[in-house]
């Protein structure tokens, strides 16, 4: 089996925010959608003892996706390698799966024609990785930092299982139940 | 969601540059039918697939709606935004006519061109302004690496720029954001940091780097100086100097010591916010963590009048700690010595010293008599030099300033490439004056800019994927990449070299120095010295990327010296003194700040620092980049939680940011980023969505939120060794807008010089202000030898040196060729060749004896006219042809090769044998006698067909 | 942290859909099971029963014209498992059968025929429409409540909220429009509405009781113990931005009005007309502040991360077109 995750590394993160603009030019996303929005948590503290930690998302690709379930028309779905997607062809964007995102990463474009939005979010680049089955997500590829990692975590040689296996990690918002598969490495801010 | 297939048939990969910033991350470019669908980082390259914001727009940016697509003639005002698009060649010569019609009138020196950061070929401008004859080209130069190359040079003969963190223990990041400006680096620092490497972060604000650091001095914008000078104090006064490594390169130690001795630490802890522990730390970190690196930061050529100070501390303390071009420490790259540097297609010999005397810059070290001590030095030690772009050149500022005034002269063109001088240059208000009042202005860019706006001729430049790159660090390092271009350049844009190539023939200059059509024939050209087996630019691209020498630290072991006058790593140095600065950095303080000018800080309390890289833009580009824009989209300057809540500002408000100069609008962001007593305010700001010509004092909104019109470029407020000028450490005020003083005015767009937002107009010619520090006389002592003509006595080492060549006159007769060590002929400067013992004439090829009489060669072979007897041994047959100088057989015209023992024909190089002169066949390994057509082995039996 | 993705129709809808529901519901209760076989009281209830089938009907106009596609609502049909599509389908239900139930009792002479034909599906019919409403008046509670994002929704409350709401403003939809055509001007229809009045009338002064008790303590516990995204939005109902219309709109004008003009106002046009609109008006209010309420657990600077984006409208946003080019 295949498991799809990915690991982010906030020790490396530097919030330059490049994840974000190469998957809306490499998806041809409309200005108004952000599949990854890099947030930033702090600075906290009182100046000059201060420590910021940026907090890469995208979506979190649940193991128990809320917002398959309520999805009407079966658009929204789950792959068997664990990446949660739409298909835009039976979405009627509805909202529902907007509404039961967790992490708000569903969102439909109001700079699409009215009558022709459909609701959209990251797929882990699934067309992408179709097209080349060795490929990484781009903002994987993209990222100067290494801070986002991909892989499969069913695989005990991946990067990933190798990263979840030897340094803690957390995942956001763990107690809803939904089993995200995006994992964090904190940046706990060590100064020598 | 995409369509497009990258790996479908008909699409080729083309491995390119980026261009977007001067770190150049490796592109892969997917082309399919003359178009680039997709791009990605190249795994391949050091960027390791990574591409930032902008790389990553690189296809937004090449289809842009808004780039300049084809040549623009003014057809209205200036300023109108009314043009006419004609055919770029008909452009070009229209302007050329001009400009030799304003040279005819003016002089040459009345065109002057202004350049941006390093994104063009410019060597090739330089070549245009060259043969032009104008002196008067510069860049943002000044504000960016040139003062601090030039200072680290007279210290130790090159910038120790290329960082080898590899070995190193210590890395400082002083004034440098790499989590913010070069993104690929910072990915080296971060593997390095977690695998133990210690980075100390010198930054006032609580950068990206900052966050990862392991020790963080936030030190008052502006006080570098005093920081690295108080390091330099403990570093001595504690004893954590390489004192084998000072005892043995440098010179003036003890001079040194006794200068830094009142710089202690807690002297400069007032001056830097800095507790003395702190300035402890961070110096014993640094000295006990050898070896270790400096990474340069673009925050020392920005302090104003501390700059090079600052910078000539920091290249001292490098010395001290014995981290000069050793591994693991600060490499020197020196010129290249393998492909022709950026000064070599420069045709700086083209422009006549009177020509030279002319050029508008005040400071010396960054402009002509610098440059020239500090070429002939390079020339002397390396045997190649720095260019002339950027580290001689006009100061902007002045030139502007020249405009306004005609102080010194009028400066009637100007032509701008690849730069927006109202955002990017000091002194926004001036600057913006100047284009206006500029006689005739031309404008190479990609974006209708609020500099282009004002032109007469926009010409439309091609972008990243448009052209071939080449990266060569300013033409100062020996290693160089290279990117090929993706697609010819779309509709009529052109590239810089072509437009200054076509400048330069539609003026009538020679076609001879302008041989290359394109950028890929000029640039195999500069490679051919590497013998790499291509025959084409591409190749290089396809096959090698990338050419680095083999890594030669301690060169300076092996050079047997450094590459300064003495010799030596001069901690006083020789050059700074001659061009009348202090030889040992000698504290100076900010133009404006508590201590300087108590009284101004009552009104201007705060102090404002700027000038930093921000993602996602870089300089005052790609403001009109959507997918960019749409995460920032309005200014916002950064201020502490403690000073907003006394100011009554809250995130997200519009502020006035106020300094004696004038004010500008941007948003708080009210985060524990900077000190309390301190703001942070972007750079670069313009509003390219807004109509340019509805509001032509404020075109494009290009001062309303442009912290350059918050600085002074006046002449007493610059570094007086470099130009430099301060966007660190500035005093300001912080208000909110109200409802009643909301919109940017038209009296906040009023220039006035000195600049002052209270008096508008000019009150001083430039030439009256004085330089911050008077320079200090310098008596150049006389020579204690004789000096014979065609040569210089160089005073620091009591050596001379050929002019021209700049080789040393070496106590043994001989010249010695600094670059190859080898001795030359010092009256005819032939070179001597140690294997034939013989000199040699390099440009005719042509061979002589000790008696400088021509050695004959025939197919290779010295011959020994005259010579009564063979001086070597011959087999006894041959005859010594006394008349030719050779052995040979009586009936045949070979010549007997005594190293080979073979005959060899003069005709062709073939080879004979010696018995009977049978032609050597290497095909059949047997010999052939031409007569009769058999053949014979080699112990002259027949052989039977 | 970005939420309100849901605009006007959606809580319009949730309260229409609550309306008509809960109106057949009713009528299928009083008919069948308090008046069974006496035919009369039907007929008095066909009026409200088109005004479900209205508000039905314009309820699932606003639910699609919310779409971002609208063309294509029927995809709602294809999948059965989400709470959602069984909305969709109840509702449809609701509205075929309510409309048959309603049309036996339309009186033109022309129409007859059909009238006849539908007259004899009746009790079946309505029985449905009554089944199908009661489910519509439970879903939409319930589909909120499973949206755990937003923690002031997900609340056993909220279904048990929405339905008694459903009920108390289809009790006034029907107070008010009871006894109207198609049912004859009679003694009888005029006794039959009278009886059923009584019985709305006193169902929902209890109603409205057990409303105010339902929300209070929802919205309360909120404010006492909850999560820290609940407790928020709580603290906007109670002393914060939604304070007015949560005391003044919703807990007075929408319920202990109504009530003092139910029981104190007994018989006068207080009691039969504005306190019923009041109770209406309410329930629509409910449903607004309801939806708004959707408050996300935010990730960590998400506010101020989406705060500082552009907006679709910004000048630079409009101001090019890729494949116009400007020079």
């Amino acid at each position: 089996m295949t498991r799809y995750v990915m690991v982010i590394d906030q020790r490396r993160c530097i919030g330059c925010h490049s994840c974000t603009v190469a998957c809306r030019t490499w998806n041809e996303l409309p200005l108004d959608i952000v599949y990854n929005p890099v947030v930033t948590e702090g600075i906290k503290g009182e100046w000059p003892n201060v420590h910021r930690n940026w907090v890469p998302t995208l979506c979190m690709h649940c193991e128990k996706p809320a917002c398959v379930p309520v999805c009407p028309t079966g658009a929204s779905q789950q792959d068997e390698d664990g990446t949660v997607w739409i298909d835009y062809d039976k979405c009627m964007a509805c909202l529902a799966c907007v509404n039961a995102c967790p992490y708000g990463m569903r969102d439909q474009s109001k700079l699409q024609p009215v009558l022709h939005r459909f609701v959209r979010k990251c797929t882990f680049c699934r067309d992408r990785r179709a097209m080349d089955p060795t490929a990484d997500p781009y903002c994987v590829q993209t990222c100067h930092q290494k801070a986002r990692i991909f892989g499969d975590l069913d695989d005990p040689n991946s990067e990933v299982s190798k990263l979840i296996g030897s340094v803690e990690t957390t995942r956001l918002m763990e107690d809803l139940g939904t089993e995200p598969q995006i994992y964090y490495i904190p940046d706990l801010g060590g100064k020598a | 969601m995409t369509e497009i297939d990258i790996h479908a048939d008909g699409v080729e990969m083309v491995k390119s540059l980026c261009y977007f910033c001067h770190a150049n991350c490796g592109v892969l470019a997917y082309v399919k039918d003359g178009d680039v669908i997709k791009i990605e980082g190249d795994p391949d390259y050091s960027n390791q697939s990574g591409l930032c914001c902008r790389g990553t727009s690189a296809l937004l940016h090449l289809n842009h709606p808004a780039r300049i697509n084809h040549a623009l003639k003014r057809v209205g005002e200036k300023g109108e935004g009314k043009w006419e698009q004609i055919d770029y060649d008909q452009a070009i010569q229209e302007v050329a006519d001009r400009l030799n019609q304003i040279k005819a009138e003016s002089g040459a020196e009345a065109v002057a061109s202004a350049g941006g950061t390093t994104r063009t070929d410019d060597w090739a401008r330089r070549r245009f302004l060259n043969q032009f004859g104008t002196p008067n080209g510069f860049h943002n130069a000044l504000l960016c690496w040139i003062p601090t190359f030039m200072a680290e040079t007279c210290v130790a003969g090159w910038s120790p720029f290329e960082t080898d963190l590899g070995g190193a223990r210590c890395l400082i990041l002083w004034g440098m954001n790499p989590g913010a400006s070069t993104l690929g680096g910072m990915h080296g620092y971060t593997d390095l940091h977690m695998n133990g490497m210690k980075i100390i972060v010198v930054d006032p604000r609580y950068s990206e780097t900052a966050c990862k650091a392991d020790l963080w001095l936030p030190l008052r914008p502006g006080s570098d100086g005093a920081l690295a000078l108080a390091m330099m104090n403990v570093i001595i006064n504690e004893g954590l100097c390489d004192y084998q490594f000072i005892n043995t390169w440098c010179s003036d130690f003890q001079e040194l010591a006794s200068h830094v001795a009142a710089y202690t630490p807690e002297w400069a802890a007032p001056l830097t916010w800095l507790e003395p522990d702190q300035i402890r730390t961070a110096a014993r970190m640094y000295a006990t963590n050898t070896p270790g690196c400096i990474q340069w930061g673009c925050t020392w050529d920005q302090l104003g009048k501390a700059s090079t100070t600052a910078s000539h501390a920091i290249a001292i303390l490098r010395a001290l700690t014995g981290n000069l071009d050793v591994p693991g420490g600060d490499g020197m790259p020196g010129p290249a010595m393998n492909f022709l540097t950026d000064e070599e297609l420069e045709l700086n010999e083209l422009l006549p010293e009177e020509q030279k005397a002319k050029q508008i810059s005040r400071f010396k070290l960054t402009s002509w008599p610098g440059y020239t001590l500090i070429s002939q030095t390079a020339k002397r030690t390396w045997g190649k030099t720095l260019p002339t772009e950027w580290f001689c050149e006009a100061h902007g500022p002045s030139v502007f300033k020249a405009i306004l005034t005609g102080d010194p002269y009028q400066v009637r063109a100007l032509i701008c490439n690849a730069t927006n001088p109202v955002n990017s240059y000091g002194d926004s208000k001036m600057t913006l004056a100047a284009l206006k009042a500029c006689e005739f202005l031309v404008v190479v860019d990609y974006w209708m800019t609020p500099t282009a706006l004002f032109a007469d001729y926009v010409f439309p430049a091609a972008g990243a994927l448009e052209r071939p790159t080449i990266v060569t660090h300013y033409g100062a390092t020996d290693s160089l990449m290279g990117g090929s271009r993706a697609i010819q350049p779309k509709y009529d844009r052109h590239t810089d070299m072509t437009f200054w190539r076509k400048l330069g023939l539609a003026c009538g200059q020679d076609p001879a120095n302008w041989p290359w059509e394109t950028e890929e024939e000029a640039y195999f050209n500069l490679m051919q010295g590497l013998g790499l087996p291509i025959s084409c630019y591409d190749d290089f691209v396809t096959y090698f990327r990338m050419y680095y020498p083999p890594l030669h630290q301690r060169k300076f072991e092996a050079n047997g010296g450094f590459w300064t006058p003495s010799g030596k790593v001069e901690l006083n140095s020789t050059i700074m003194r001659e061009l009348g600065f202090p030889g040992m950095p000698t504290y100076m303080g900010c133009s404006e700040s508590e201590f300087e000018t108590p009284e101004l800080v009552e009104e201007y309390p705060i102090v404002l620092t700027t000038g930093g890289g921000f993602m996602p833009y870089h300089h005052s580009e790609h403001f009109q980049m959507q997918g960019i824009r749409y995460l920032y989209p309005d200014p916002y300057f950064s201020i502490n939680p403690k000073l907003a809540e006394e100011l009554g500002i809250e995130y997200g408000d519009w502020c006035w940011i106020e300094t004696r100069r004038g004010r500008i609008k941007m948003r708080a962001n009210v985060e524990p980023e900077v000190d309390p007593r301190v703001v942070f305010a972007p750079r670069g700001w313009w509003f390219p969505e807004r109509d340019g010509s509805a509001d032509l004092n404020n075109p494009f909104g290009c001062l309303e939120s442009n912290v350059n019109v918050l600085t002074s470029v006046d002449v007493e407020d610059c570094d007086p060794m470099g130009g430099s000028w301060a966007n660190r450490g500035l005093m300001c005020k912080v208000y909110k807008c109200t409802e009643l003083d909301h919109e940017y005015k038209p009296e906040d767009t009023q220039f006035s010089m000195p600049g002052s937002s209270s008096e508008p107009g000019i009150t001083v010619k430039p030439s009256d202000q004085k330089l911050a520090r008077e320079l200090i006389p310098f008596e150049k002592p006389q020579p204690e030898i004789e000096v014979p003509e065609g040569f210089s006595w160089c005073w620091q080492n009591n050596a001379l040196y050929q002019d021209g060549t700049n080789f040393r006159l070496d106590e043994s007769g001989w010249l010695i060729n600094p670059r190859t060590k080898g001795y030359h002929d010092a009256y005819t400067g032939w070179r001597y060749d140690a294997a034939t013992e013989l000199l040699v004439d390099d440009e005719s090829g042509k061979k002589y004896d000790m008696q400088r009489n021509e050695v004959p060669f025939l197919a290779g072979v010295r011959g020994y006219p005259g010579a009564e007897v063979a001086p070597y041994e011959h087999p006894e047959h041959l005859r010594w042809n006394v008349e030719a100088g050779y052995a040979m057989l009586p009936d045949k015209p070979y010549v007997f090769d005594p190293n080979s023992g073979w005959m060899l024909d003069p005709e062709n190089g073939a080879y004979h044998d010696a018995y009977y002169g049978y032609l050597y066949d290497s095909a059949t390994g047997t010999l052939l006698d031409e007569n009769t057509g058999n053949r014979f082995t080699m112990s002259y039996e027949p052989v039977v067909e | 942290m970005r939420h309100h993705f849901w605009k006007w129709p959606i809580p319009t809808y949730l309260f229409l859909g609550g309306l008509g529901g809960g109106i057949y519901c009713l009528i299928a209760i009083l008919s069948l099971l308090v008046f069974p076989g006496i035919d009369i009281v039907p007929q008095t209830l066909a009026w409200p029963g088109f005004i479900a089938i209205v508000a039905l009907g314009f309820g699932c106009l606003m639910l699609v014209a919310d779409l971002g596609q609208p063309l294509v609502f029927y995809r709602a049909f294809v999948k059965s498992t989400s709470v959602l599509a069984w909305g969709a389908r109840l509702l449809t239900v609701c509205v075929i059968f309510g409309l048959l139930w309603f049309v036996s009792y339309i009186p033109w002479a022309w129409f007859a025929p059909v009238a006849n034909f539908f007259a004899f599906f009746r009790v079946f019919n309505l029985a449905i429409a009554g089944i199908a409403g009661t489910g519509i008046m439970l879903y939409t509670g319930i589909f909120l409540s499973t949206l755990k994002a937003h923690s002031f929704w997900a609340t056993p409350a909220l279904p048990v909220l929405f339905t008694v709401s459903a009920l108390s403003t289809a009790c006034a939809a029907i107070c008010l429009s009871i006894g109207w055509w198609p049912a004859e001007y009679t003694l009888g229809t005029i006794v039959a509405s009278l009886e059923s009045y009584e019985i709305l009338h006193t169902l929902d002064v209890i109603l409205i009781v057990v409303e105010v008790v339902v929300l209070l303590v929802m919205v309360l516990s909120f404010l006492g113990a909850g999560n820290k995204t609940a407790n928020k939005a709580a603290h906007r109902w109670v002393h914060g931005s939604y304070a007015p219309l949560f005391w003044g709109g919703m807990i007075f004008a929408g319920l202990l009005l109504p009530e003092l003009l139910y029981v104190a106002g007994e018989g006068s046009v207080a009691s039969h007309v504005i306190a019923p609109v009041l109770v209406l008006l309410g329930g629509l209010l409910l449903r607004f502040l309801i939806v708004q309420s959707d408050d996300r657990a935010p990730l960590p600077g998400e506010d101020r991360y989406f705060n500082r984006l552009a907006k679709p409208d910004d000048a630079f946003v409009t101001a090019w077109t890729y494949g116009d080019n400007l020079f």
